[in-house]
């Protein structure tokens, strides 16, 4: 069946049976790649992306049920602002290593500072549960959102 | 990029990771990126029960393949290369038997997974069922079930290790401690799982596969010769892979059925694991059985140490080297930094209804360094003495080295006392020892642990050859080349999947070349781009393939000093290489001007210079028995005697890996070990039920340390260069895995230590836990 879908701004028709999963649908169908299967079971975050705002596990959404609504990948988060610093803060404190896990935890990190202004190292370990990366040991990856949850504070602070 | 040329070179720099960009942006290019117009995506029909008869396969209409529905595959020896070794074929897909439960039987292919699952799921197998062989112990017994008929007993082979004066030393010994271990098995989970892609490119008459491979070049031999195809007409490309760590440096069934498929239906196939297939049938990790015995003197000198490890390998032997690595390391290991002057060990390779085993990171210690560690904490509490002293008083100082086991290693440098002073400090070992008196206010007890080792890396061919290995990684390859603009291209026969080498192998070239790295390419991963190499494990690639880029720089830096001075008119000695030019006094010529003149320009070349700047090497160490990497861990854990729940408060680690290229790359493999060590001593497990079915398949059941349990990780660093390897680097890529389930099990016993409970079993988990207790008889 013919699907339409909001992605990244933009509405495309894609293919997809009732039985397809968003992250197939969006791999094969939008030939998107910042996502990744590492479990296809909803249980390692590598395949996170943004449903109506919300971090989803795309494997376990089906493609059919998100027409109308909103998709954002990675790849539809160039340019904000809060996505950019913290690829910058990846960057810097080596939160990554080959890269698999890296555009969920983007993801979900940005969600992170988006929930919680100036995370604490056990604030953002706790929402990091269920986010699989078995490169790092996820040292980088904490230091990379709290820094840029700390920065994000201070400009907040030094406008209000 | 960051950081100015310093003046030493880039040796030691915190240069940014030059891979990072494509992640950052999601543009990596893993397997399951790449499609190919008309593929086909296969998926396996897998052996439901653990050993049985293959008596049939009832086949639905479609394109469902079984072993004789290929053309024959040519024999594909695995294992050592030694007589005592019992070899058996492993056939690609079942034939007659199926040996455990996700063994291949027949591949079925549609235009898309879904539907190629679909077909899968019509297929019928006629197994007739067979008793299972599941626990190594008994697999060992007199009387047990044969995995492969005819064989007298279950034992791939069996071997053993004596060094010392055995008898006189034990002799010696008043306290003689003696132990059961277990590492028990476990799925080794790089987040991305395998994959493979193949097709006829007509164009180049060759068979082109993307695979998700650790050892591009030598996964070509392997295919080559199982699918009878001359290697020049096989063109293997490993593009990002999303992580390793061992279990992906073998060749797998599933990749040779799909080459065969490939070829035999002229369109491109593919085939992407699931997490569930990896934990059926990727390759499992671990499995060591021990039966120990320590003996030390009144005063907690270690004399001798005696036993038996068995290995638990599971059906077949993986080409090239199978899990065979496992048993005679485990043993050769398992006296660690310490001075134990004599072993007497024997070692079984044991057959079991199981997935094949392979490697993973640290390979045979993390079991060895868990066994002796335990050990050497029962012997200092048998004799009443702080295991950190009792550590102390039998590590081997560094005026002892190089020192040669009893186990026949040569540890050649560094300082291992002071490895141990670092830890005990960083984590505070007095003031814990304050805290347990106090007690915790919450009914949890904190205990402290330790554990040491010291990591063979970069050996050489004499080492590789002793253990009958097929292949011997016994050097690398490098190609350098300068293009005509002066930039340069470095080829290498590994494979980065994480480790950073596009990164760490630019900076050792850069030095090598006085190139600023923002002008290095590293090529690697692809058998048409780069020279021969072995690929990325054994911590090797810095060593190896750095070493080898080094030298070929090296070549070039001569070859660039002579045209550079000609054409400043200069004499060659005079002149210095320096940030991308040769420079005379003032004057100065770029890299860019002499390789024009080497290229294009060669009018300008002295007289009987050849053209073009390019340059091969291989490098091998001039020591055949390898550079020790070594490092002290210590952990601090809070166990709840009522759930058997642990929490890791702290861990520490104090490590000497010689020069560092780049530390923050150093660290990163080093809390990424950590965290993998820390996951087999608390959480990673397979466990097979008795009839060899595995019950863990999923991440539900599969626990993976996640950052909620993690605890931050700090690092001390010691230096003592290598004396056999360029710029004095070891390898590192291992050695964060190999001391957490020691140390960590050793913190638990710390903490009820009154009771005298002991934690000789991994992963510590909460029901292993409380079982401690109750049988040490801790009340909650
Ligand atoms: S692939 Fe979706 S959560 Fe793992
Ligand atoms: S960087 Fe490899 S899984 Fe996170």
């Amino acid at each position: 069946m013919r699907l339409s879908l909001h992605v990244n701004g933009t509405t495309r028709a894609v293919e997809a049976e009732p039985r397809d999963t968003l992250a197939d649908t969006l791999r094969d169908g939008a030939a998107l790649t910042a996502l990744h299967l590492g479990c296809e079971g909803g249980s390692c975050g590598a395949c996170t992306v943004l449903l109506d705002g919300e971090p989803v596990r795309s494997c376990i959404v089906l493609a059919v049920t998100v027409e109308g609504r909103e998709v954002r990948t990675l790849e539809g988060l160039a340019g904000d602002s809060v996505t950019e610093a913290l690829k910058r803060a990846f960057h810097e404190e080596h939160a990554l290593q080959c890269g698999y896990c890296t555009p969920g935890m983007l993801v979900t990190a940005r969600d992170i500072l988006r929930r919680f202004p100036g995370p604490d190292e056990a604030m953002i370990r706790r929402e990091l549960a269920g986010q699989i990366c078995r490169c790092t040991g996820y040292m980088g990856i904490v230091a990379a959102i709290r820094r840029v949850g700390e920065a994000l504070q201070e400009t907040s602070g030094a406008g209000a | 990029m960051d950081g100015a040329a310093p003046a030493e070179g880039w040796i030691g720099t915190r240069l940014l990771r030059k891979e990072d960009a494509r992640f950052l942006a999601g543009k990596g290019q893993f397997l399951a990126d790449i499609r190919m117009a008309g593929m086909e995506d296969v998926c396996f029909v897998r052996s439901p029960v653990a050993h049985g008869r293959l008596n049939g396969i009832t086949k639905p209409k479609g394109a469902v393949f079984a072993a004789g529905d290929l053309p024959p595959f040519q024999p594909l020896p695995a294992g050592p290369d030694l007589p005592s070794y019992r070899t058996v074929p492993y056939p690609p897909l079942a034939t007659d038997m199926v040996r455990f439960v996700g063994q291949p039987v027949a591949a079925c292919l549609a235009p898309t997974r879904a539907a190629a699952e679909d077909l899968a799921g019509l297929v019928e197998l006629d197994i007739a069922e067979l008793p299972a062989v599941v626990d190594a112990r008994a697999a060992m017994r007199p009387g047990s079930p044969l995995v492969h008929e005819g064989w007298p007993d279950n034992a791939f082979i069996t071997s053993g290790a004596h060094g010392g004066e055995f008898d006189a030393q034990r002799a010696a010994a008043t306290v003689s401690i003696r132990r059961d271990l277990r590492m028990n098995r476990q799925a080794v989970v790089p987040l991305e799982p395998r994959g493979v892609l193949a097709y006829w490119d007509h164009r180049l008459d060759e068979l082109v596969v993307y695979l998700s491979s650790q050892a591009p070049h030598v996964m070509r031999i392997g295919l080559a010769q199982v699918l009878g195809l001359s290697e020049h007409r096989l063109h293997i490309i490993a593009p990002d892979v999303g992580g390793g760590f061992g279990a992906k440096n073998r060749l797998m069934p599933e990749e040779i059925v799909v080459c065969a498929l490939a070829l035999q239906r002229g369109t491109p196939v593919r085939w992407l694991e699931d997490r569930r297939e990896s934990f059926l049938s990727a390759p499992q990790a671990r499995g060591h059985v021990y039966d120990l015995t320590l003996h030390a003197d009144a005063d907690g000198n270690l004399l001798a140490l005696e036993g038996e490890v068995l290995i638990d390998a599971g059906a077949y032997a993986l080409w090239p080297t199978g899990a065979f690595a496992e048993a005679s390391m485990a043993v050769r290991n398992l006296t660690g930094p310490y001075r134990i002057p004599a072993i007497r060990l024997r070692n079984a390779t044991v057959a079991t209804n199981k997935p094949p085993m392979g490697a993973y990171r640290g390979v045979a210690r993390p079991g060895a360094c868990f066994a002796i560690e335990r050990m050497i904490d029962e012997v200092a509490r048998a004799l009443g003495m702080e295991p950190a002293e009792l550590r102390r008083s039998n590590l081997l100082t560094p005026e002892e080295l190089p020192y040669r086991t009893a186990g026949g290693m040569r540890l050649d440098n560094g300082d291992y006392p002071r490895a141990l002073e670092t830890a005990r400090e960083m984590i505070g070992l007095d003031a814990v020892r304050a805290r347990q008196a106090a007690g915790e206010p919450d009914g949890r007890r904190v205990g402290i642990g330790f554990a040491l080792y010291a990591e063979q890396s970069g050996h050489g061919l004499k080492e590789w050859a002793r253990r009958g290995a097929r292949v011997l990684p016994a050097y690398d390859t490098s190609t350098v080349r300068l293009m005509p603009d002066g930039s340069a291209q470095v080829l290498v026969g590994i494979q980065s999947h994480g480790q950073g080498l596009e990164t760490t192998l630019a900076q050792m070239a850069a030095t090598a070349l006085q190139l600023h790295p923002d002008r290095i390419a590293i090529r690697h991963g692809d058998t048409a781009v780069s020279p021969f190499g072995f690929g990325t494990f054994a911590s090797r690639s810095t060593i190896f393939a750095g070493g080898a880029a080094v030298r070929a720089c090296r070549v070039l830096a001569e070859r660039l000093r002579i045209i550079g001075a000609h054409l400043l008119q200069a004499d060659p000695a005079a002149v210095v290489l320096a940030d991308g030019e040769v420079r005379h006094g003032s004057a100065a010529v770029s890299y860019a001007e002499i390789s024009r003149a080497a290229h294009v320009r060669q009018e300008l070349l002295p007289a009987g210079m050849d053209p073009v700047l390019e340059a091969t090497a291989t490098y091998e160490p001039p020591e055949s028995e390898g550079t020790f990497s070594y490092s002290c861990h210590a952990a601090l854990v809070a166990a709840d005697p009522l759930t058997g729940a642990t929490e890791v408060l702290d861990y520490v680690v104090a490590e000497d890996c010689g020069t560092m290229v780049n530390p923050m790359i150093v660290d990163g493999q080093v809390y990424g070990g950590v965290v993998q060590g820390i996951g087999t001593a608390l959480f990673e497990e397979i466990p097979f039920d008795e009839g060899g079915q595995p019950l863990a398949t999923t991440f539900a059941d599969y626990h993976m340390p996640c950052a909620s349990e993690m605890p931050r990780i700090r690092i001390a660093h010691l230096v003592t260069p290598s004396t056999i390897t360029e710029f004095g680097v070891k390898g590192m890529g291992e050695g964060g895995a190999i001391a957490p389930p020691a140390a960590i099990a050793n913190a638990l016993a710390d903490a009820f230590k009154a009771e005298g409970a002991e934690f000789n079993e991994t992963p510590c988990s909460p029901r292993r836990v409380t079982a401690a207790l109750d049988a040490a008889g801790v009340a909650p």
